[in-house]
């Protein structure tokens, strides 16, 4: 029955023994019904999407509907074809490969030193990154652009790879799972005469790998996502990203269709990540911002 | 006191931590920290293309007060804030209490209402052009026209831009926020809920008087994040109406991607980038304020 459930409720202003009463029951169906009209209202644009693209541009533009008539796959092969869109997708996973490779290194041990080691005077690189949590790095893009300039080092992968290794938010996440690892084991390898590198290697990192998963699918979907750095560094070199290719495709005089075809494809790949890792994200994301 | 002691005070410890730290911090350095300075340096030159010409002290600045659309540019911004106060700061909360409020699919509901986060930013405002479209094919309008109601014309209503960008916002942002929310309400004590039922507490008094007190100090880091994030509007307004119609929804990082990819001009850029960066650190030393008295 609908109601048995509630004698397991274990959060929440409704108790258990508040069902017994007419009045709750009702109150907790509206409170079920209007769950599902809240999944309609976050997942109808997603949903619509994928249904529009399976259209043609007459059909979209004379038939206002929401569910197409027919499933044409073909549609979206003739789009990928036109757009070449493999190499974009092939450009993206080496942004997203090295971009992960570096968030995980950079801001792991940024993380170590400053939980672990705790050099004297690290408080104030501790200080600075947290100011750097709240003025967002974006708003002077410009400059670090004007700066990866003089370096010669646009139309190359390398800045984007480099700059997920400085992301002030994993420090912090990073830090405090190192602060919650048990004292007496990295006091144990101190015994034992390992150095710091050593005992980051051979005790924090096994017993890292939750928060490591956590950061590395975080990271995937930011670099997977993130447009304004690619755009300033690689448009008009070959080496545009999913993302970079969508703005000008978006811009440029392709139809309706063909654009959210583009939007699909670029959104597939975050979809499934998050299928797959749907539990650690909405831990991870409940979890982080609760302590950070 | 002298050099020995200075050290003997510096021992191996510190100098291992600096070093393992160092490729990070020069990361940080180059990526985050440098940038900030560089944008203070730009702001103060003129500029061709890359090169800096020559020291002009605060003329950008002036020349950029004086620019209309960075006056309007500044009155959207706040425009902006009100609308995410009004929609995105209360919809999670009403979202955590629902949705804590159901046993039924409760973990389907919160993946779904995560779902939005993950989608790419630029892909999301594309897909909301669509919902927005104007004329018959706009998906709100095909839903409209099944209640019988005329097509509307959406983000060509100047009224209406900012309110419906922030909308599309709270759309993507709001489930992470509801899931924070949400875990913070099942820290509460259950027995807190059960000592209201027996002084006759009723269920909407204990949601105002045990859930929304507990959601207070957390709602307060929410705002003013919140706040920070509205100045890092760019693609909405960028993809849906070019900052447009007649600059009604043009934000502050619009300008600056006006002036840095439409005119090259870099120094006003910085110029504005750096107007950007003053007010936040304005509201960071608030928000340190409020979350201070929190811990106390």
């Amino acid at each position: 029955m609908f109601f048995d459930k509630y004698g397991k409720k274990e959060d929440g202003a409704i108790r258990f023994y508040d069902l017994h009463s007419m009045k709750t029951k009702i109150l907790a169906v509206t409170i079920f019904i209007m769950c599902i009209l809240i999944m309609i209202v976050t997942l109808f644009p997603v949903v619509w999407s994928f249904l529009a693209s399976f259209r043609t541009i007459k059909d979209f533009n004379n038939n206002p509907a929401i569910i197409p008539e027919k499933f044409n796959f073909k549609l979206f092969a003739s789009t990928w074809k036109e757009l070449k869109f493999s190499r974009n997708y092939m450009n993206s996973l080496i942004v997203v490969i090295g971009s992960v490779i570096s968030a995980i290194i950079f801001n792991g041990i940024l993380a170590y030193s400053l939980s672990i080691i705790k050099p004297k005077g690290h408080k104030v690189v501790l200080g600075l990154v947290m100011w750097s949590l709240l003025i967002p790095p974006m708003t002077s893009m410009v400059a670090l652009f004007v700066n990866i300039n003089k370096l010669h080092l646009t139309q190359s992968y390398i800045p984007l790879w480099l700059m997920l290794g400085a992301n002030a938010f994993y420090v912090i996440l990073f830090k405090q799972f190192f602060e919650n690892l048990p004292k007496e084991l990295i006091e144990a390898a101190k015994l034992d005469g390992a150095g710091y590198m050593q005992t980051f290697i051979k005790i924090i990192v096994p017993l890292s790998k939750s928060i490591v998963m956590v950061i590395v699918i975080f990271s995937i979907n930011a670099a997977w996502s993130d447009f304004l750095m690619p755009y300033l560094v690689l448009n008009g070199s070959g080496k545009e990203t999913v993302m970079v290719r969508l703005f000008s495709f978006q811009g440029s005089n392709a139809t309706a269709v063909e654009v959210l075809r583009a939007v699909v494809f670029s959104i597939i790949p975050p979809i499934l990540l998050f299928f797959i890792f749907s539990k650690q994200i909405t831990e991870g994301a409940a979890t982080g911002a609760l302590k950070g | 006191m002298g050099k020995i002691s200075k050290k003997n005070l510096f021992q191996k410890k510190d100098l291992i931590g600096w070093a393992i730290m160092l490729p990070s911090i020069i990361l940080f350095a180059f990526f985050v920290w440098e940038p900030i300075l560089e944008s203070v340096n730009l702001s103060l030159h003129t500029a061709k293309g890359f090169r800096i010409e020559e020291f002009v002290g605060f003329d950008n600045y002036k020349q950029l007060f004086q620019y209309p659309v960075f006056l309007q540019a500044l009155k959207n911004t706040f425009v902006y804030i009100f609308w995410s106060l009004i929609l995105g700061f209360f919809t999670p909360m009403i979202l955590a209490i629902i949705i804590t409020e159901t046993v039924h699919l409760k973990s389907i509901f919160k993946i779904g209402i995560y779902l939005p986060n993950i989608v790419p930013g630029l892909a999301t405002v594309i897909m909301w052009k669509y919902m927005f479209g104007e004329g018959r094919t706009g998906v709100i309008n095909i839903l409209l026209s099944q209640l019988g109601i005329e097509p509307q014309v959406w983000l060509n209503n100047t009224m209406l831009t900012i309110p419906l960008i922030v909308l599309i916002l709270t759309w993507k942002g709001a489930g992470a926020t509801t899931l924070i929310y949400m875990a913070s309400i099942s820290n509460i004590d259950p027995a807190l809920y059960e000592a209201a039922t027996i002084d006759g507490a009723g269920i909407i008094k204990r949601v105002k008087h045990i859930i929304f007190p507990s959601l207070m100090p957390l709602a307060k880091t929410m705002l003013i994040l919140q706040i920070i994030s509205v100045f890092q509007i760019l693609y909405e307004p960028l993809v849906l109406k070019q900052g447009g119609p007649n600059n009604a929804s043009i934000s502050m990082m619009m300008l600056v991607w006006n002036y840095a990819n439409r005119e090259f001009n870099y120094p006003m850029a910085s110029a504005t980038s750096v107007v950007i960066c003053v007010i936040l650190i304005i509201l960071s030393a608030i928000y340190f304020k409020l979350t201070k008295s929190k811990e106390d």
